[in-house]
């Protein structure tokens, strides 16, 4: 069971400029109605761009060694983009040390560093949280209306530096009913009470947690020969992918096993895209538009780019880039973020998303060297 | 075509049943001298071959044409009729009756030619029939081979069948490896495919992935020698675009405890920015996977963030990711994208330089090593550094500017290329 509440204090720690940004910040997110406003937009990135390289020297350096300053930068797409690899590295923060609240680290084992995101206020974080997830997870739930949700995942309280967790925990207090529960203990998937809840479900339900527990559950089902048809209006919500866990699996494989196990169409399974790094997620548009095509959507305080990563300017339509996105809600740390991740833009109507790419299934080596990261999982 | 797979290699395998039954009357000093003639032929220097491989090569596989016109030439040039009695000789003895399985299948991985072409000879070696499927990034070399074969031998070349079809068919697959001795080269992840469809009693031969290193001393680095060093190891990094398991990913510059002849890093790495860039205008890197220049692009920039934040690092690079020089502050391995990007690395004495290589040594090919009065004199020892170097898993060890150049019957994996094909 989720121990919130937790605090959500504002932390500016007195510095005014960064309390205007984050109110600023915060009254975009709790508008009831969510406009793409491109200058809004803009403006903002930029003076929170102005604010951070002014406040985080590391950034400042880095953001000087590429010629942007506080003073030259006037365009958020001329904002240098910090890659993911260099929270495991340096401590990006705003605000001193003594004023941190939180930290969430990226999954790692003991012997490899962890990237870390240091927070001096949860609230940013969690009211860009809550309206993303009702709207892309639950848009059908009117104000005030619970469901339950079934979480494949650690609690915050056993997983204190997971941001995905401390999502869980409060997507589960602020939208859960009370038959909501993390089926996870220990470390472990809790095998006997999740097939408990999923053969004795009888109102749609939730079921979230990373594709690797879903895998984790769907073997175990295999190995029983057990298939559930979940009710109908039912979803699932995976994320993360399957680095390091030594099976790969192409999402499609991955949702027909699910409907093929659990009962739940394709077209209600949801992925969720999100990382440490970042205060803000990404989903599936499928419960949302449905009849559109499958595209990752996220809120309008926040853009991506896929960036061609050979020449440095924008992937032309069709062709992978790196996925970058500039989050405002990352007023504490850096908003733009270049990912690890390779992406594609996916056009359609009013609002284009964009897909991430995995490795192609079967691709093989030119050489019969190795990428050391590969091999020495650094 | 539905089954087109399947029938393929059931009539492929049908003809080496007879082809082998050929191979098998035959004396093997026959074998020799044709497989030295096509080995003689392969190895002039812009002879028929070398230049069939320069003109197909690179739109199959994306490496430029010079690239692959200078590591053949190189590679080549001492693998001749003499140099292949010389290794079958060194293996299995001059008279020896050791013959191989019925049928050998081989699954050829990557796109440097030369590990595929000795991976097709050493079963023929044993009068073993080959069926090769060719590898998705080189759909020419084995066929290449296969026709230079067929002129000298169209007997021999007869028991050389090549086949192609995806990695993820899987019927496909499983048919290709129902033979008595399977030969799979690949990634751990492949190996382990392969592995878990063999059948129980297969013969199972496997080589996995590689990578080499530098290690240079203040001889090497001193103000008179480094370009020239730089100039080597450039060369080495530049051949097969560092895919290769000969290429090094990372120099380690080594000084004694005492620091009485520290190297300086900063100048090492500029020199071997220098050589790369020389390199590139002779040998231009070929093509380059988004996924290659996302990860090049992400360990420069994570570079210069810790240099932001205070660590001794510095990155040199070219605007179009042809080439990358991170000088680092430490022995810490850290990730290798390939493709060019070379990492230096200080290390202050023995102890430090073989604690710093050991996480390595399960997948360590090869120590390009230079620039010690003795290999024993990084603050002395029992044994010199190539000793230790060997002991923790290096098979080959040379100077730099001859890691491309391995002798004929050297395999990345240090084990005998034809003694594992021979049946018992």
């Amino acid at each position: 069971v989720y121990e919130g509440p937790v605090d959500v204090s504002l932390g500016s720690g007195g510095d005014p400029h960064r309390a205007d940004l984050d109110a600023k910040v915060l009254a975009w997110m709790s508008e009831d109605e969510w406009k793409l406003d491109d200058e809004r937009f803009g403006a903002l990135a930029v003076e929170l761009f102005r604010y951070q390289v002014d406040a985080c020297e590391p950034y400042r350096r880095f953001c000087d060694a590429r010629g942007a300053t506080a003073s030259s930068v006037e365009d958020w797409r001329d904002i240098p983009a910090v890659p993911t690899g260099a929270f495991k590295e340096v401590a990006l923060r705003t605000f001193p040390k003594e004023l941190e609240r939180a930290t969430f680290r990226t999954s790692g084992t003991s012997d490899t560093r962890r990237g870390e995101l240091h927070l001096d206020t949860l609230a940013i974080y969690e009211a860009s949280l809550l309206p993303t997830i009702r709207r892309f997870l639950f848009p059908e739930l009117s104000p005030g209306e619970r469901t339950r949700i079934v979480v494949l995942a650690p609690t915050p309280g056993e997983a204190p530096d997971s941001s995905l967790s401390h999502m869980f925990g409060l997507a589960v207090e602020t939208l859960g009913s009370r038959d909501s529960a993390f089926v996870w203990q220990d470390g472990e998937l809790r095998l006997p009470l999740l097939r408990e809840v999923l053969a004795s479900a009888r109102e749609p339900l939730a079921l979230c947690g990373t594709a690797f527990a879903f895998v984790h559950l769907l073997e175990a089902l295999d190995s029983l020969d057990e298939s559930h048809t979940l009710p109908s209006g039912s979803r699932i919500m995976e994320t993360g992918g399957f680095k390091g866990r030594g099976r790969q699996m192409p999402r499609d494989e991955l949702y027909a096993w699910i409907e093929r196990r659990l009962g739940v169409p394709g077209a209600r399974v949801v992925n969720q895209y999100g990382m440490t790094e970042l205060g803000s997620q990404f989903y599936d548009s499928v419960l949302v538009e449905p009849e559109a095509p499958r595209r990752k959507l996220g809120p309008p305080w926040v853009r991506v780019r896929l960036i061609d990563p050979e020449h440095g300017r924008d992937a032309g339509p069709g062709q992978p880039g790196v996925v970058t996105v500039y989050d405002l809600a990352n007023t504490g740390s850096i908003a733009a973020i270049a990912t690890a991740d390779l992406g594609v833009a996916v056009p359609a109507g009013d609002e284009p998303g964009f897909d991430v790419l995995g490795r192609e299934p079967g691709a093989e080596e030119r050489g019969c060297s190795i990428a050391a990261d590969l091999m020495l999982g650094v | 075509v539905p089954g087109s797979t399947l029938e393929a290699i059931a009539g492929a395998e049908d003809r080496l049943v007879r082809a082998g039954a050929a191979l098998r009357q035959r004396p093997r000093e026959r074998t020799l001298e044709s497989l030295a003639a096509v080995f003689d032929a392969w190895s002039e220097p812009g002879g028929r071959w070398q230049r069939r491989l320069v003109a197909e090569l690179p739109a199959a596989t994306g490496f430029s044409a010079p690239n692959v016109e200078e590591g053949l030439a190189r590679a080549l040039a001492s693998w001749n009729g003499e140099a292949l009695r010389e290794w079958v000789t060194r293996e299995i003895g001059e008279s020896s009756t050791a013959v191989g399985f019925d049928q050998t299948r081989v699954l050829l991985a990557g796109s440097i030619p030369m590990p595929t072409m000795l991976s097709l000879v050493a079963p023929l070696i044993l009068h073993s029939p080959v069926l090769a499927k060719t590898a998705s990034r080189d759909p020419v070399t084995a066929h290449v081979f296969e026709e230079s074969l067929a002129a000298v031998d169209p007997e021999l070349a007869a028991a050389l069948e090549i086949v192609s079809f995806p990695g993820d068919d899987s019927d496909g697959a499983a048919a290709f490896v129902s033979a008595g001795c399977v030969v799979a080269t690949g990634s751990d992840e492949t190996v382990a495919d392969v592995a878990r469809l063999v059948a129980p009693g297969t013969r199972l031969v496997t080589y996995g992935h590689r990578l080499s290193i530098a290690v240079l001393g203040p001889l090497a680095l001193s103000p008179e020698s480094l370009s020239e060093t730089a100039r080597l190891l450039a060369l080495d990094v530049a051949l097969w675009d560092q895919l290769g398991c000969l290429s090094p990913v990372a120099v380690y510059c080594a000084s004694d405890t005492g620091a009485t002849r520290a190297v300086d890093v900063g100048q090492v790495s500029e020199a071997l920015a220098l050589a790369l860039e020389e390199v590139e205008l002779r040998l231009p890197r070929g093509e380059l996977p988004t996924a290659t220049a996302a990860a090049t692009r992400a360990e420069r920039d994570g570079a210069q963030m810790r240099c932001a934040a205070g660590e001794d690092v510095s990155v040199r690079g070219d605007d179009r990711l042809r080439w990358t020089v991170i000088r680092e502050p430490d022995a810490h391995w850290r990730a290798a994208p390939l493709h060019r990007f070379l990492r230096v690395h200080p290390v202050h004495g023995r102890e430090a330089l073989l604690a710093a290589v050991a996480p390595l040594s399960r997948h360590l090919a090869a120590v390009a090593l230079d620039g010690f009065d003795n290999l024993a004199n990084l603050d002395g020892g029992p044994q010199s550094l190539s000793d230790d170097l060997r002991q923790i898993g290096a098979s080959r060890i040379c100077r730099p500017g001859t890691l491309q150049t391995p002798p004929i019957g050297w395999h990345h994996d240090a084990e005998p290329l034809l003694t594992p094909l021979v049946r018992d």
